[in-house]
């Protein structure tokens, strides 16, 4: 069924992590109409997930909630989360999207105007009526792993997926729910909806950037890592959690037994520089945030001993040097080594065996703690619904990528942050002040030209 | 908007929703079953571990033995009842923590007179 809905902007954000926020606010806030597409319940991307940030160790938490709520009260930014984008492509339908540009829509006329064809999908909440009390969450009976607190302990069946989300609004896994009608009661305002459907709608607008971002290749891939079966063997992102005050144990403890871990492991390029995963590229923000990560930790177990394995330490930002040296000086322990696989070891440790880079040869060591520093892969492939290119490495192809990144080969389409390949907050902010300048630009110079 | 009037409306609606809660329980069958048998063990367990706890603070691996579960389920559900304030964490033992009831959540029954 073709949807009826039709709801017209000058931008389009697809994707609400730190580089769609960015790039929204700096369009907002010139006075564009500005639509954000955002897959997940909550807008915040990765960075809302992440205890703090190099190189300034801010508790990413308290900068990333601000932006979130400027967006979601800005009077000229519209969210749309827990949606899927279906279709994005230059409209050339001939109907009249609204839109100031005379004559981009009629056929025959070179197509400039985009078209989204996007489905709500259902929360089983009333997102009207719902005042976000968790009353549903506090009685539901069934629990589930809590994805959020990567599957480290559990949530319940409906649930607003973490405290700062935003929208504050709880969604159903109706896969694992006995609709026994404990929420539904609980509730104070009637909101919880059994019956509501995916609802589909198309959006307008005159540009589009793209801000999708990342993914971490999946730790049950790598065979000679276990294929995430040993325990204590997490990724970067687990770890993330375990760091953060609202962490699933709200310390870092080992997630096979609850131990204070005494010795912690960090392996680097986990994937990544790896042509057997298809990650042959750097994913140049391992080495930060393992370095981050190691400094937190000593400080909260300042008795662990922490080691990364590396094959080389990329610093490339300003002052990450400086941080790199701080943290040998707080006595972590760099070896230059690649690891070669992990196995099971006793008493709940992880063995790792590595080959030293200087060439003296193969040693093992055992740790109750080791993060993988996962390859990063673009979370989003357009495939068959958008024509826009992809590089070899699966990423968004920037056409000029020296003189404008953000430059897509499709008019009117723009990319920032990961989306176009890995890289950390600061690049990614900057990237997105870009995008919003280029979709700008291009909104003023076809203004003109009409 | 759709106003309820009359008894009569409010009977009627009640009555079609009762029919497509039970037409949804039909479609849902095999989920609900499963979810069902989910719900149940997991108030069994969450039961044993605080009957363990009512006694004493413990450490995972102390409750783990005590109620015959792997040390990371214990630490899984663990961390579940601290989110939703029904333990609290309690005083170190060697590399462990303990975890103790919270009293606030789960108030002591009144001695029978
Ligand atoms: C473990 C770890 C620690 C890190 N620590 C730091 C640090 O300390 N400092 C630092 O500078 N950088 C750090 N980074 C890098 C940082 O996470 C990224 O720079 C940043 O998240 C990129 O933001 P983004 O918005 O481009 O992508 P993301 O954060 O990935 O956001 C993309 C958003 O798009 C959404 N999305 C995806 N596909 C679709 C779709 N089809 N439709 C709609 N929405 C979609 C996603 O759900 C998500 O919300 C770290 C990375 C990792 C893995």
């Amino acid at each position: 069924m073709v949807p009826t809905n039709t709801k017209n902007f000058d931008t389009l954000v697809v994707g609400g992590g730190i580089a769609g926020l960015q790039t929204a606010l700096d369009l907002g806030d010139q006075g564009y109409s500005v639509a954000v597409v955002e897959k997940d319940a909550s807008i915040g991307g990765k960075m809302i997930r992440l205890s703090k940030v190099f190189p300034t160790l801010d508790c990413a938490s308290c900068i990333t909630t601000p932006k979130m709520s400027a967006v979601a009260h800005h009077e000229n930014i519209t969210l749309f989360t827990y949606c899927t984008l279906n279709s994005l492509d230059h409209d050339n339908s001939g109907e009249d999207s609204g839109n100031k540009f005379p004559g981009i829509n009629a056929p025959g006329v070179k197509a400039t105007g985009l078209k989204a064809l996007i489905t709500q999908n259902p929360r089983y909440v009333d997102p009207i009526k719902c005042i976000g009390c968790r009353q549903c969450e506090y009685v539901c009976p069934v629990h589930v792993p809590d994805m959020e607190q990567g599957g480290l302990s559990a949530t319940k069946v409906i649930c607003i997926p973490f405290s700062n989300a935003i929208p504050q609004l709880p969604m159903m896994d109706i896969e694992n729910c006995m609709l026994c009608g404990q929420c539904e009661k609980a509730c104070p305002t009637n909101a919880i909806d059994y019956f509501q459907k995916p609802e589909r709608f198309i959006i307008t607008a005159k540009t589009a950037v793209i801000t999708t971002g990342f993914d971490l290749l999946p730790v049950r891939d790598n065979v000679q890592y276990g294929n995430a079966k040993i325990p204590n063997v997490i990724d970067s992102l687990q770890m993330e959690r375990l760091l953060a005050p609202h962490g699933p144990y709200n310390r870092v403890l080992r997630p096979s037994d609850g131990m204070e871990p005494d010795s912690i492991a960090y392996v680097q390029c986990a994937g990544s520089r790896d042509k057997s995963t298809g990650v042959s590229y750097c994913s140049r923000v391992c080495c930060m945030y393992a370095i981050k990560q190691a400094m937190l930790l000593s400080g909260s177990l300042p008795l662990a001993d922490i080691i990364i394995y590396y094959m080389d330490i990329r610093a490339f930002g300003k002052g990450y040097e400086q941080f790199y040296q701080n943290a040998k000086a707080m006595g972590i322990e760099f070896i230059k080594a690649k690891v070669a696989r992990i196995d099971e070891g006793e008493n709940g440790q992880a063995q790792v065996r590595y080959e030293l880079q200087d060439g003296s040869g193969i040693a093992t060591a055992d740790h109750d703690l080791v993060i993988l520093s996962m390859g990063m892969i673009p979370a989003w492939n357009p495939g068959a619904i958008c024509p826009v290119s992809k590089d070899s490495d699966k990423f968004i192809t920037s056409i000029k990528p020296k003189i404008s990144p953000v430059l897509t080969d499709m008019e009117g389409v723009f990319v920032a942050g990961a989306a176009a390949g890995p890289k950390d907050i600061v690049d990614t902010i900057t990237e997105s002040g870009c995008a919003a300048m280029e979709a700008a630009k291009f909104m003023s110079k076809r203004l003109v030209e009409n | 908007m759709k106003t309820i009037n009359t008894d009569k409306d409010r009977d009627r609606d009640k009555e079609a929703k009762k029919a497509a809660m039970k037409e949804l329980r039909g479609v849902r069958k095999n989920l609900i079953a499963a979810a069902s048998a989910t719900m149940k063990l997991q108030r069994k367990e969450l039961a044993a571990i605080k009957a363990f706890l009512k006694a004493e603070a413990a450490t995972i691996p102390q409750i783990a033995a005590a109620i015959d579960m792997p040390t990371d389920k214990t630490l899984w559900y663990m961390a579940t009842l601290k989110k939703y304030g029904q333990i609290i964490e309690a005083q170190k033992e060697g590399a462990f923590f303990k975890y103790a009831l919270n009293e606030a959540d789960n108030p002591p029954k009144k001695a029978e007179a």
